[in-house]
């Protein structure tokens, strides 16, 4: 069987990940006991980062069963490992269930009996209505995902081009149903910690940056993995130009949602949309959103730019580490300034709950990716594709 | 006008042989030379010899140029020449100024893009010598043509037509001034 130092390797991550996620749900243990609401603060930032990444992965996989192409072939496992993390995902979920009193305006009988708004929304904003919607969103998505991962390895062991039929028959509407479910999802789990505000264009730009992050993550772990076999056999220097250009264009696109979203409530002026601004750019979260411009936008747009640093594959691998920690602190700015409007603030639970997860998530995910073949095989489109220069 | 030979013209039946004979003809010293197929033929260029395109450099220098002339413009208009108080915003409202900027860089690259490809390229002009060649036609059909031109230093009357022999073409013609 090929691909042994690739599982060993990947043995490796499982344990350590393992280690870090033990000691973040140790700590985050502790840290719920000593203060309950910094806790659920800091689980939400660090449980939808990690999320994001798995549904990240999940559109970049439908994307590539509909339009097929080489920069794909390589990521396929990557991406259908990292959306079989969604049934733990699911389950790391339950505890925000207990903290929606602490993190949700509309679920405080005083704060809803005092603000006419929220009386009206009630019948939707609720807390079994916000379990039922939860629920739905992830049963959707775990079918889908099961459903794409069960047709892939089928199509691994047949010429037969029925599961390639139904890969592609199920990505279409899949990826017409995911921005849906999400605008519900994310309506919930974020807009709605602010009893004002609302914008049109803000999961639209939470799910432009989970592809951003999920292709960063999996540039980087392929770079890694690049010289080992199988990768080493198909895995080209252009393979790298092409995701460095697919993740440029995914980093322009990011900063188009948002600062087009920036841009209209800015000029709007509004009392309701200002405000979610005005928290965010308080006291010490004005050199946050500072940082994240650069390093999440100016930064990699123009080291992406240059076709020398696309291919050479260290350096595109450290612009993608950065955009992945740069989302980090991106999903962090989103969330925590609806607790701390008038400045910045953290606390160690925002390093421990990421932690948590995030460890709980690489050990998944690898465990899923290296018991199964780490390439594709018989997937019609990959033997059409003309040869490759190096 | 000028007179004379303008180069010397290779053809082949097939994009393989197009690509082994500038391989060849580049090793031999050969750069004063131009391949023509009718589709796109995958390391051509770098077969030829050539180097790096520079139109990269030029889209950025354009886009460059186009976005900061239109930041500027709108700063001098709006805080300099005529300022005036919109939504009691500050003069300088850098929000406002980014879709401008965005659309001016594009133009600006866009521009430097489409007249730099017609300026590298020599174009426009009327005629090239290589239309001369009998049956150059046939390079936007289903013929490969490789031109290697006097203007080389190598270039050599005799000698150069001889090494194109050693190449096997379909034939050679010579492309008159």
């Amino acid at each position: 069987m090929t691909g042994n130092v690739v599982r060993s390797r990947l043995d490796g991550v499982q344990t350590s990940a393992l280690i870090a996620g033990g000691a973040g749900v140790a700590l985050c243990i502790f840290g719920a006991l000593a203060d309950t609401r910094q806790f659920f603060i800091s689980y939400l930032f660090g449980y939808l980062f990690w999320l994001g990444l798995a549904l990240g992965c999940l559109v970049l996989l439908m994307i590539h069963h509909l339009t097929g192409g080489r920069w794909g072939f390589p990521l396929r496992r990557f991406f259908e490992a990292a959306i079989m993390t969604l049934p733990l995902m699911a389950l790391l979920f339950l505890p925000l269930f207990f903290g929606l009193r602490e993190l949700y305006p509309w679920s405080r009988p005083e704060v809803v009996a005092a603000s006419a708004l929220l009386r009206q929304r009630h019948f939707y904003m609720n807390g079994p209505a916000f379990v039922m919607r939860a629920a739905v969103f992830f049963a959707l998505l775990v079918w889908t995902a099961r459903t794409l991962n069960k047709w892939s390895f089928l199509q691994d062991d047949t010429a037969d081009p029925a599961p390639t039929r139904r890969l592609r028959t199920l990505s279409g509407p899949g990826i017409a149903l995911y921005p849906f479910l999400a605008t519900f999802a994310y309506v919930d789990w974020i807009l709605s910690l602010e009893t004002d505000w609302y914008s049109t264009m803000f999961v639209v730009l939470i799910i432009i940056g989970q592809i951003l992050t999920a292709l960063a993550f999996c540039i980087v772990l392929l770079a890694w993995l690049r010289s080992e076999e199988p990768y080493s056999r198909v895995v080209t220097t252009t393979n790298f130009h092409h995701l460095g250009s697919l993740l440029l264009a995914f980093v322009m696109m990011w900063a188009y949602m948002a600062f087009g979203q920036l841009l209209i409530i800015w000029s709007g002026n509004l009392p309701a949309e200002i405000s979610w601004y005005l928290h965010r750019i308080a006291g010490g979260w004005k050199w946050v959103i500072s940082l994240i411009a650069i390093f999440h936008f100016f930064l990699p747009f123009f080291l992406l730019l240059s076709r020398d640093i696309k291919r050479r594959v260290a350096a595109l691998a450290t612009v993608a580490a950065v955009i992945f920690f740069a989302h980090l602190a991106d999903v962090f700015w989103l969330i925590s300034p609806s607790f701390y409007r008038t400045g910045f603030s953290i606390h160690w639970m925002d390093a421990a709950a990421p932690a948590a997860v995030g460890g709980l998530w690489i050990a998944a995910f690898s465990a899923r990716l290296k018991s199964r073949p780490l390439l594709v095989s018989n997937d019609p489109r990959q033997k059409d594709l003309p040869p490759d220069e190096h | 006008m000028r007179t004379g030979l303008y180069g010397l013209v290779a053809e082949f039946e097939r994009h393989e042989d197009l690509l082994k004979a500038a391989r060849e003809a580049c090793r031999a010293g050969y750069r004063r030379m131009d391949a023509f197929a009718p589709f796109p033929v995958q390391g051509l260029p770098e077969a030829l010899g050539r180097k790096r395109s520079r139109m990269p450099a030029l889209f950025l220098a354009g886009g460059i140029l186009g976005g900061t002339g239109a930041y500027f413009m709108e700063w001098y208009a709006n805080v300099v020449s005529y300022p005036l108080n919109i939504g009691g915003r500050p003069f300088h409202s850098w929000p406002s100024f980014i879709p401008i900027t965005f659309e001016l860089t594009v133009l600006g690259a866009a521009l430097a893009g489409f007249f730099s490809c017609l300026a590298l390229n020599g174009l426009p002009r009327l005629h090239h010598p290589i239309f001369g060649v009998p049956g150059f036609e046939r390079a936007s059909v289903d013929r490969f043509f490789l031109c290697i031109e006097t203007a080389d230093p190598k270039f050599h009357p005799v000698g150069t037509r001889r090494f194109l022999e050693t190449l096997h073409p379909f034939r050679i013609a010579e492309a008159q001034a």
